[in-house]
């Protein structure tokens, strides 16, 4: 399994997003140079029913894009949360999956007091799992 | 009219890498025909069959979304900046 690295800092930002708008499924990007995870940017969720879905607020990923394209970064990873399910791409998400180059981070609250993250690349209907690596860095 | 287009990630297997590419014409439909000719495939990523915007794909014309403009028949002037953002969205 490929591996995927989430600052330990970025990956307890995640998890707090998470916690923070339960019961709704949170959404946002990490984003860095390309395949460097580097910061976290939190999104809106605008989908009418936010407590099974998501979609990221369009305004919102204008803006972050913008400042992605005058830095040369990308949208390195697209995470959101799973409220009552397991951190494992749902049929939606398969579905509307549309980026190859991203990893798909899921953040799992089905257990509140253990929250799980798992990434996944997304790729024509095929799940790859990628071992999640959270570490600080060592300075 | 000569613009500038931002392509997402995903996009940018039809223009060799590029970020930004150049389109011309009077209206966003126009610069994407425009595009289609340089870089095909770029067409049918964006619109569909029928000619409208992919529900899935969202286009800015400068700070704008052009669904609140005129959509693909919004006119376009020389600098204007383009760009086509997929919707992030799952369940």
């Amino acid at each position: 399994m490929s591996e995927f690295r989430i600052p330990e800092p970025v990956a307890r930002a995640m998890i707090e997003h998470a916690q923070a708008e339960y019961p709704k499924e949170c959404c946002g990007f990490l984003v860095g140079p390309p395949g460097d995870a580097r910061e976290q940017v939190k999104l809106t969720n605008i989908d009418p029913d936010p407590v099974m879905r998501y979609e990221a607020d369009p305004k919102e990923m204008k803006r972050v894009y913008d400042e992605l394209f005058d830095r040369d970064w990308e949208v390195v990873s697209i995470y959101h949360s799973h409220t009552h399910t397991p951190a494992y791409p749902s049929p939606t998400d398969v579905k509307l999956a549309r980026d190859p180059n991203a990893v798909y981070a899921l953040v799992s609250l089905q257990d509140r007091a253990r929250p799980e993250i798992r990434a996944f690349r997304i790729l024509e209907g095929r799940i790859d799992e990628l071992g999640v690596v959270s570490e600080e860095k060592a300075s | 009219m000569a613009v500038e287009v931002r392509m997402p990630t995903i996009l940018r297997k039809y223009t060799a890498g590029e970020k930004a590419v150049h389109g011309s014409g009077s209206t966003v439909r126009e610069v994407i025909e425009d595009l289609e000719q340089k870089h095909p495939g770029v067409r049918g990523a964006v619109v569909t069959d029928g000619g409208e915007l992919h529900r899935f794909i969202n286009m800015y014309l400068n700070d704008e979304d052009i669904r609140f403009l005129g959509s693909l028949e919004t006119p376009v002037s020389d600098g204007d900046v383009i760009s086509i953002l997929p919707a992030v969205a799952g369940g």
